[in-house]
C-alpha cells in the first residue's frame, strides 16, 4: 500500500545539507496500524509532512528517497496531480485541533468543503456527507453539532471533526501525527478506539506518530522506533515490547513510571540527543548508550533483522530484552 | 485535619467570571476543597483539564483570591496576605518553563528573583554563591546562569525553572504539571532530580498533574478532583491498586498501559468530559457514572471517610 524508502529530508544549503530524516523506511500494508515512536525533535513531524507532501516552504526539503503509494511516487507529483490522481488518497490529522479548524466558521460547512473538494458535490448532499461523517466519527447530537463552531466543542470533540474532515477524501492512508497528546486519558482513549475501529471498518492504513509507548502499546500493530531522524527498531509491538533489541528502545521502556513499579529513582538515559547533523561519524546513539563499545563510535551500525519482521539498526543488539 | 500540617486548606472556593456567547457566567472553578499537607510529604492532585487542579496552585502561593475558605501555614492563616514569609516559604514551579523564566533575563537573574526582591543577599559574592550553588542542585553547571532561555533545553530550562524556587530554599513547592511538556527520558531526570531536592532539604510538595503515572512515582497521597471538587483521597498505592470512585476507577482504567497485552480501546466507556457552564445538580459526575442512581441526581455527595481513605459518593 504505502511504502517510503530511504527518506532523506534536509535543510540548509545544497552544498552543506543538514538531514533532520536520515534514511528512513517503512511500509504499511492495507488496514494495519503503524506506531512510529520517539522523543521530540527526533523527526516524526518532518517525516510525516514529507510523507503527505506538506513540508513547509521554504525550509526542509526531501534530498533523497522514495514515497510510493500503490507503487506511484508521490514525491514526483505537483499538488494538483496528488489531488488528480484519485487513487493515490492520503490524509492527516495534527494535535491541535483549533490550529486547524477555521475559528468563524461552523463545521458543518468546513466538513462540506472537504467533501466538495474530494466528492465534487456541494449544497445540501455534501451537507449530507457531512453528517454522516460525523455519525462515522460517533460524535453525540450529529445533526445539531453541525452548526456549532469549534470553540463550542471540547478538545475531543475537535479532534473528532479533524478526523471527519480527514476522512472526507476516503483516504486509504491516514497519517496522525500526536493526535491525542493534548487530550485527557479518558477521552484519549474514546478518541484512539474510534481511530482503531476506523481502520478495521475502512480498510484504512495508518500511521501513528505519538512519543508515548502506552498509546503505542495500545493501538499499534507494528512500531518503528525513530531517534536522531533515523529508525532504530521495527517490530511487531508484542515483540517490541517483550523483547526490545535496541539500547535506546529497552531505555524508553524502563524510564516510564509506569512501568518502574514502586522503585524510588526511575531509570534515566543520560544526556540528550544530538542536535541534527552533529554526528559525523558511528551510531547516533553512541553518546547516551551505556553498552557502548568502542566500533560503535566509527563505524555505522547495520540493520540486521534479529528475527522475522524484527529489524534492529545497532551493532551490539541486545539479546537478553527477556519478557518482563 | 493534621496536626503537623505545614499546609492545611479549608473549604477553598474559587469562582471566576466569564462570558460565553455574549451571557455572563460565575463558573465555580474550585466548589469547597479542603486538603493539609505533612511535612516531608508529597500530596499528588489529578483530574482531567479544567477540574481546578491549578486554581488551588495558584490560591496557596496568592496568584488568585479566593471567595471563601482557609489556607493555612503552619498553624497561621494566611488567606490573600501577601506576607513575604509566606512568599518566600511557599513556592510554585510551572508546566511551561516560558512562563516562569522571563526570555530577556539571564537564568541567573531568573534563579536569584525572589532572593533579590526580598533583600535576601547582603553582598555580590554571596548572590553568585547562591546561584551557583542552586545550579549545582539541580545538575546545572554553574556556567548557566550567564545563559539565557532560549539556548537551553526543555528539561533543562525546566531544571532552571526548579532552581528558582528553592533559592532560598522553601518549605513548600507547589508543582504544577512539571513534566508533562518533557519527553520520558527526561522526565525520568526530572522527576528523579524533584524527589531527590525533597529530601535533601527537607520539602514538602503538592504535585499536580494529570498523569496518573507520574503521580504515582511521586507521591505519598493522591487527592483526585472533578468539577472542583475532591471526589477520593488517599494512600497512592491505594488510590492507584485499588480505586473506589468511579470517577477514579474510569481515570486509572483510561491509562494506556505499556503492555500490548492489555489493550483497552473499545473496552470501557468513559463518557463525555462535563462544561462548567453546566453543573449538574446533585452529583457532578452523575451524567457519566454508571453507578448514578435517583439520589445522585438531586443530592451533593460529601467527601466522608471511609476506611483509610476519603470519597465523595452515594454508592460506593
Ligand atoms: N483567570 C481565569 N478566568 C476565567 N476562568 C478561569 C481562570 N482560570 C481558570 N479558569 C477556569 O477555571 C476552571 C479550572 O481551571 P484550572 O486552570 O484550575 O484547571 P486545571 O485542572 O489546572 O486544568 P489543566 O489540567 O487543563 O491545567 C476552568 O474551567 C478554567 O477555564
Ligand atoms: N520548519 C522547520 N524549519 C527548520 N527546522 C525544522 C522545522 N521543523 C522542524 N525542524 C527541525 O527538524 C528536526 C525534526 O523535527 P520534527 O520532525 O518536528 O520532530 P518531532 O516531530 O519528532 O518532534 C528538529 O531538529 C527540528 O528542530
Ligand atoms: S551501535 Fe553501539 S552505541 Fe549504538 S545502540 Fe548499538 S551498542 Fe549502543
Ligand atoms: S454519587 Fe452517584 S453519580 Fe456520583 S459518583 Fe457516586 S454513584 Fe456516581
Ligand atoms: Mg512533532
Ligand atoms: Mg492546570
Amino acid at each position: 500500500m504505502l511504502s517510503v524508502q530511504d527518506l532523506t529530508v534536509s535543510l540548509g544549503p545544497a552544498t552543506a545539507p543538514v538531514d533532520v530524516v536520515a534514511g528512513v523506511s517503512f511500509e504499511l500494508a492495507k488496514g494495519e496500524i503503524l506506531g512510529l515512536v520517539g522523543e521530540s525533535g527526533c523527526g516524526k513531524s518532518m517525516t510525516s509532512l514529507a510523507v503527505m507532501g506538506l513540508l513547509p516552504q521554504p525550509g526542509p526539503r526531501i534530498r533523497a528517497g522514495r514515497v510510493l503509494l500503490e507503487g506511484c511516487d508521490v514525491t514526483q507529483l505537483q499538488p494538483w496531480q496528488r489531488v488528480e490522481a484519485g487513487h493515490g488518497r492520503m490524509a492527516m490529522i495534527f494535535q491541535e485541533p483549533m490550529t486547524s479548524l477555521n475559528p468563524v466558521r461552523r463545521i458543518g460547512d468546513q466538513i462540506a468543503e472537504a467533501v466538495r473538494v474530494h466528492d465534487r458535490v456541494s449544497g445540501p448532499p455534501a451537507m449530507a456527507r457531512a453528517r454522516e461523517l460525523l455519525e462515522l466519527v460517533r460524535m453525540p447530537d450529529p445533526a445539531m453539532q453541525l452548526s456549532a463552531y469549534p470553540h463550542q466543542l471540547s478538545g475531543g470533540q475537535r479532534q473528532r471533526i479533524m478526523i471527519a474532515i480527514a476522512l472526507a477524501c476516503r483516504p486509504q492512508v491516514l497519517i496522525a501525527d500526536e493526535p491525542t497528546t493534548a487530550l485527557d486519558v479518558t477521552i484519549q482513549v474514546q478518541v484512539l478506539g474510534l481511530l482503531r475501529e476506523l481502520c478495521n471498518r475502512l480498510d484504512m492504513a495508518m500511521l501513528f506518530i505519538t512519543h508515548d509507548m502506552g498509546v503505542i502499546a495500545q493501538l499499534a500493530d507494528r512500531v518503528s522506533v525513530m531517534y536522531a531522524g533515523r529508525i532504530v527498531e521495527t517490530a511487531g509491538v508484542e515483540a517490541l515490547f517483550g523483547r526490545p533489541r535496541h539500547h535506546y528502545t529497552r531505555g524508553l521502556m524502563d524510564c516510564m513510571p509506569s512501568r518502574n513499579s514502586g522503585a524510588r529513582r526511575l531509570p534515566t538515559i543520560a544526556g540528550q540527543p544530538p542536535a541534527p547533523g552533529t554526528v559525523r561519524a558511528g551510531c547516533v546513539f553512541a553518546s547516551r548508550c551505556a553498552a557502548v563499545r568502542e566500533p560503535c563510535r566509527t563505524a555505522a551500525p547495520p540493520r540486521a533483522e534479529v528475527s522475522r519482521g524484527h529489524e534492529v539498526l545497532c551493532t551490539f543488539p541486545l539479546d537478553d530484552g527477556g519478557p518482563r | 485535619m493534621n496536626g503537623n500540617a505545614v499546609l492545611d486548606i479549608r473549604d477553598l472556593k474559587v469562582s471566576f467570571k466569564v462570558r460565553r456567547s455574549g451571557r455572563k457566567y460565575q463558573v465555580r472553578a474550585v466548589d469547597g476543597v479542603s486538603l493539609s499537607l505533612a511535612e516531608g510529604e508529597v500530596l499528588g492532585i489529578v483530574g482531567e483539564s479544567g477540574c481546578g487542579k491549578t486554581t488551588v496552585g495558584r490560591s496557596i502561593v496568592g496568584l488568585v483570591r479566593p471567595d471563601s475558605g482557609t489556607i493555612g501555614f503552619k498553624g497561621r492563616d494566611m488567606t490573600g496576605a501577601g506576607l513575604r514569609d509566606m512568599r518566600l516559604n511557599i513556592r510554585m514551579v510551572f508546566q511551561d518553563p516560558y512562563a516562569s523564566l522571563n526570555p530577556r533575563r539571564a537564568i541567573g537573574d531568573s534563579v536569584a528573583e525572589a532572593g533579590d526582591i526580598n533583600g535576601f543577599f547582603t553582598s555580590r559574592a554571596e548572590r553568585s554563591a547562591a546561584i551557583a550553588a542552586a545550579l549545582t542542585a539541580v545538575g546545572l553547571d554553574p556556567s548557566f546562569a550567564a545563559r539565557y532561555p532560549y539556548e537551553l533545553s526543555g528539561g533543562q530550562r525546566q531544571r532552571a525553572g526548579i532552581a528558582r524556587t528553592i533559592l532560598p530554599s522553601p518549605s513548600i513547592v507547589i508543582a504544577d504539571e512539571p513534566v508533562s511538556a518533557l519527553d520520558v527520558s527526561v522526565q525520568a531526570q526530572v522527576l528523579n532530580l524533584m524527589m531527590d531536592l525533597r529530601e535533601q532539604l527537607g520539602l514538602s510538595m503538592l504535585f499536580i498533574s494529570h498523569d496518573l503515572g507520574v503521580i504515582g512515582q511521586i507521591s505519598n497521597r493522591v487527592a483526585v478532583m472533578y468539577m472542583g471538587r475532591i471526589v477520593e483521597q488517599a494512600a497512592t498505592r491505594t488510590v492507584l491498586d485499588d480505586p473506589r470512585h468511579p470517577y477514579t476507577r474510569s481515570l486509572v482504567a483510561a491509562i494506556p498501559k505499556p503492555d500490548p497485552s492489555k489493550r483497552i480501546l473499545g473496552a470501557i466507556e468513559t463518557g463525555e468530559p462535563p462544561s462548567l457552564f453546566k453543573r449538574p445538580s446533585g452529583c457532578a459526575y452523575a451524567p457519566r457514572c454508571p453507578l448514578a442512581s435517583q439520589r445522585c441526581l438531586v443530592e451533593v455527595p460529601e467527601l466522608r471517610s471511609v476506611g483509610d481513605r476519603a470519597l465523595a459518593c452515594h454508592n460506593v
